[in-house]
């Protein structure tokens, strides 16, 4: 590659880099996250980045953002000019941008407004906002994407996928540098399946306009389908990069994790004879914002999923049925009747309920992961005299050692412990408290392969206590693997219930739209 | 993973998290993922033991330095004697304010309390001539009734215990004047009020093993009571409290209606400390009790208002002024020194908590 032959064709040919990186360490007080850490991006490709929680991958993303210094000795290009590590107007002015995973948003303001609060806002002669011109320039760059959409609503009112696509507007559209590389951080987190299919294309349009992406994710199906190369990282070091052709989902999970993945335990039999006549949980014309008119039975002992799409009334039905946003309509556990609105009743009831947004509704943030776990229930641990603390320790404990939370340490504030684990100590939170029901609420989101496993392998044990589990997922693979049988939502009612012995992920996809 | 619970004893929620109020705020604690965390944790790790302390030794620090450039006035028996006395009500107050912080809720008008208890507990003893017993009782109703009435708007109508309390705070100084016409009652107390100020049990006065005792219940609830542990996981994050079951409404406005009743005993404390009332009684002592408990917030239980650290700030903030007093410092040192503490505190607290607080 010769300077010349870009500025003369003013094209890059595929096989030029756009971003490269090597010999790239950090070192954080004692441990070091990243080792040596080689990364190419070429020009015109999307180049997916995997590994588990804990990888590297976010502190490598963060050093290219300019959030972290490296250690002296790695050497960063884009295209052809040395990219300051470490520098973030540097990284801006070379050309990288952002999206983040939680986008980063005003959600209370509209698509206008948080576009131009990052580009500037077009102003007329005499200094005020030009409304006329700040419209215009946002209906350019939303529809350079392919976007059409309401730009003058509040954001918190868009699609997810809506709100990917301005996230990415906005990223492309920050006047100063050309961009030459997106790098997108796990964009598919929130979103359901059939948007990730709108994304894909907008990533295809972004990719014409001669960006090239960067594509972190969680999700093997996705990475597999978008990326042209992927770069697998393991502890902080390089596994392997390798193009697309030669890469299937078995063989990405082995990379990632360096191991097979356990066996998950063998189904309790689900002879519907051996089940309890009286479900454990009954729902009756339940109604909300969205959800209307619903009615559902779990038995003991099965796990009954939830699918539908954003907007369906699936992010709203965890909340109805637990009692934490007011219901119309009836909630019956173990046949008695569950007040709205009363948590704390539900609980003493018999639920439980594992909420969706792990740091916003689950997770006591500075507090220790045993004050975490014992939070729900610390009647055990009072005497007289108040609470007796090496008890309460103790039996922290022992569902640190059995759920496999790491770090083996009770005493660790919970923000610390990656998001897997803090979703194991919620898990162990609810599972103290022996429910007859278990609501779980996308309870894999933003967790890595081996977490996942292990937490569906947990639930699956739990059902053998007669655990009933309501299972509310956006993840199709998920609920086919999980649950027994499946409610698919459609505009806030149930359309059909299915057996998943014999589904696909796309066969329920398709029966969500 | 680095294992930090033995070098530290981060326990209860974060104060500066849990005063993140905004949107964006909020998101700001979501945003924290393991590897920023992991650099944070080794970001405040270093300086650990010391820094939990510090106080401790700014204290010792304090003490031989005036000891030092005034032995014969500063290391007196007298000074320990109005330094004791003078830090109890000041230890109460703040004490009063670290109940509904630990659950993240403000309680500006403990001052307006503490000032009505003062004005009401001597009109009814000298002006309608109550016998004492009757009259502290119905001083301590008087305060809880305005506890219940700060709850009761917080928890029924929603509206931030921030302007809640400002506004009741400024409502009860309006009553204060009104009860008194702005003449405060200065003398002719009962003989037995009096004495029990001037009451000393090894040249240490009364007052300050009051405040001893009321400081020993509030640590014992708040780090072994099942109310204590749910005030901390309220402030920590009350949506998630909420979905574990805790009745965060009940938590924040018991924590509410104890700090009333706390400050109304800083009050009863005060009158017998003086021997009578004055007008500004009690808002003068709402800022130094905040300052005491961020400042208490940065020790110990690093990043968590907690009862140890308050009177350590307490007592250090004290010494320091009774220190430049002795010096010949004027009589503006206290408010300039407990105005710079309150500012300090909060600063060293955001430090080590990285988030941004509340105004």
């Amino acid at each position: 590659m010769t300077p010349g032959a870009i500025s003369a064709a003013g094209l890059t040919s595929s096989t030029d880099s756009a971003l490269s990186v090597t010999g790239l360490s950090k070192t954080f007080g004692f441990s070091r996250v990243l080792q040596g850490v080689n990364l190419e991006v070429r020009a015109a490709e999307v180049h997916g980045l995997v590994g588990q929680n804990g990888s590297g991958k976010s502190t490598l993303i963060k050093i290219l953002a300019g959030y972290h210094q490296p250690d002296p000795g790695a050497v960063g290009m884009v295209g052809l000019r040395t990219l300051k590590l470490g520098d973030s107007r540097h990284a801006f002015a070379t050309g990288l941008r952002f999206v983040h995973q939680d986008l980063g948003l005003a959600p209370a303001l509209n698509a206008l407004d948080n576009l131009a609060l990052t580009s500037g806002y077009r102003r007329s002669r005499s200094g005020t906002i030009s409304w006329r011109r700040v419209r215009a320039a946002a209906e350019e760059s939303l529809g350079r994407l392919g976007y059409d959409f309401d730009i003058s609503v509040p954001v918190s009112r868009l699609s997810a996928s809506e709100r990917t696509g301005i996230a990415i507007a906005r990223a492309l559209d920050s006047a100063g540098s050309r961009p030459r590389v997106l790098v997108m951080d796990e964009p598919t987190a929130a979103l359901p399946v059939a948007e990730v299919d709108r994304l894909f294309q907008v990533l295809r349009t972004v990719l014409m306009g001669g960006v090239a992406i960067v594509y972190v994710s969680h999700r093997f199906s996705e990475v597999l389908e978008i990326c042209d190369r992927v770069t697998v990282l393991r502890d902080g070091r390089n596994v392997a990069t390798r193009p697309r052709p030669s890469l299937d989902q078995p063989t990405l999970i082995d990379l990632t994790i360096g191991r097979a993945l356990p066996l998950p335990s063998e189904l309790v039999d689900r002879d519907p004879t051996t089940m309890d006549p009286v479900p454990a949980l009954k729902v009756r014309s339940l109604a909300g914002r969205v959800i209307d008119n619903v009615d559902l039975d779990i038995c003991q002992g099965e796990i009954v999923g939830v699918a539908g799409l954003t907007g369906s009334g699936r992010d709203e039905l965890a909340d109805l049925i637990f009692g934490v946003s007011p219901r119309r309509g009836q909630v019956i556990v173990g046949g008695e009747v569950v007040p709205s609105q009363r948590p704390d009743l539900s609980m003493r009831r018999g639920m439980a309920l594992v909420p969706a947004e792990r740091l916003l509704k689950a997770g006591l943030g500075r507090m220790t992961v045993r004050e975490n776990i014992t939070i729900g229930n610390l009647r055990g641990f009072l005497s007289r005299f108040g609470l007796k603390r090496e008890v309460e320790r103790q039996e922290a404990q022992q569902w640190i050692d059995r759920l496999d939370i790491v770090p083996k340490d009770t005493e660790a504030p919970f923000v610390t412990l990656s998001g897997g684990n803090q979703q194991k100590a919620i898990l162990a939170r609810v599972l103290r408290l022996s429910p007859r029901i278990l609501v779980l609420d996308e309870p894999t989101q933003g967790v890595d392969v081996g977490a996942r496993a292990a937490i569906h392998d947990i639930v699956r044990q739990e059902t053998r206590r007669g655990t009933g589990v309501l299972l509310i997922s956006a993840d199709s693979e998920e609920l086919i693997s999980l649950a027994d049988r499946v409610a698919v939502l459609v505009h806030g009612r149930i359309a059909g219930m299915y057996s998943t012995r014999d589904m696909t992920p796309s066969m329920l996809t398709e029966l969500t739209v | 993973m680095v294992s930090t619970g033995a070098s530290r004893q981060l326990r209860f929620g974060h104060w500066a998290n849990r005063m993140t109020v905004t949107d964006t705020n909020v998101q700001a604690v979501n945003d924290i993922d393991p590897s920023a965390s992991q650099s944070t944790r080794r970001h405040s790790r270093l300086p650990s033991v010391l820094n939990k302390i510090s106080l401790l030794l700014i204290w010792a620090g304090l003490i031989m330095l005036f000891g030092t450039l005034r032995p014969h006035t500063f290391l007196t028996l007298a000074t320990l004697r109005t330094l004791s006395g003078d830090i109890a009500i000041t230890a109460v107050m703040a004490i009063a304010i670290l109940l509904p912080l630990a659950a993240n809720t403000f309680d500006l008008s403990i001052g307006g309390t503490m000032g009505l208890a003062v004005i009401v507990v001597t009109e009814f003893t000298v002006k309608a001539q109550f016998p004492l017993a009757l009259a502290v009782l119905l001083t301590l109703v008087i305060g809880v009734a305005v506890g219940v009435a700060n709850a009761v708007i917080v928890s029924r109508f929603r509206v931030n215990s921030f302007i809640t309390t400002l506004g009741t705070a400024s409502m009860l100084v309006a009553t204060q004047q009104w009860i008194s016409g702005n003449v405060p009652i200065t003398f002719g107390l009962p003989k037995v009020l009096t004495d029990l100020g001037t009451a000393t049990l090894f040249t240490i006065p009364l007052v300050f093993y009051c405040m001893v005792v009321i400081a020993v219940v509030v640590w014992y609830v708040l780090d072994f009571r099942q109310f204590g542990r749910f005030l901390y996981a309220t402030g920590s994050n009350a949506d998630a409290a909420r979905l574990a079951g805790v009745r965060t409404g009940r938590i924040v406005s018991s924590s509410l209606v104890l700090s009333a009743l706390i400050a109304t005993i800083a009050g009863l404390l005060f009158v017998v400390r003086i021997g009578g009332a004055s007008e500004d009684a009690g808002t003068s002592y709402l800022l130094p009790a905040f300052a005491a408990a961020f400042l208490g917030a940065t020790q110990f239980k690093e990043g968590n208002v907690n009862v140890p650290g308050t009177l350590l700030a307490v007592v250090t903030l004290a010494t320091g002024v009774k220190g430049f007093q002795l010096m010949g410092a004027a009589f503006w040192v206290q408010q300039m020194f407990d105005g710079a503490a309150l500012i300090l505190g909060v600063a060293l607290a955001v430090r080590s908590g990285r988030q941004r607080v509340l105004g």
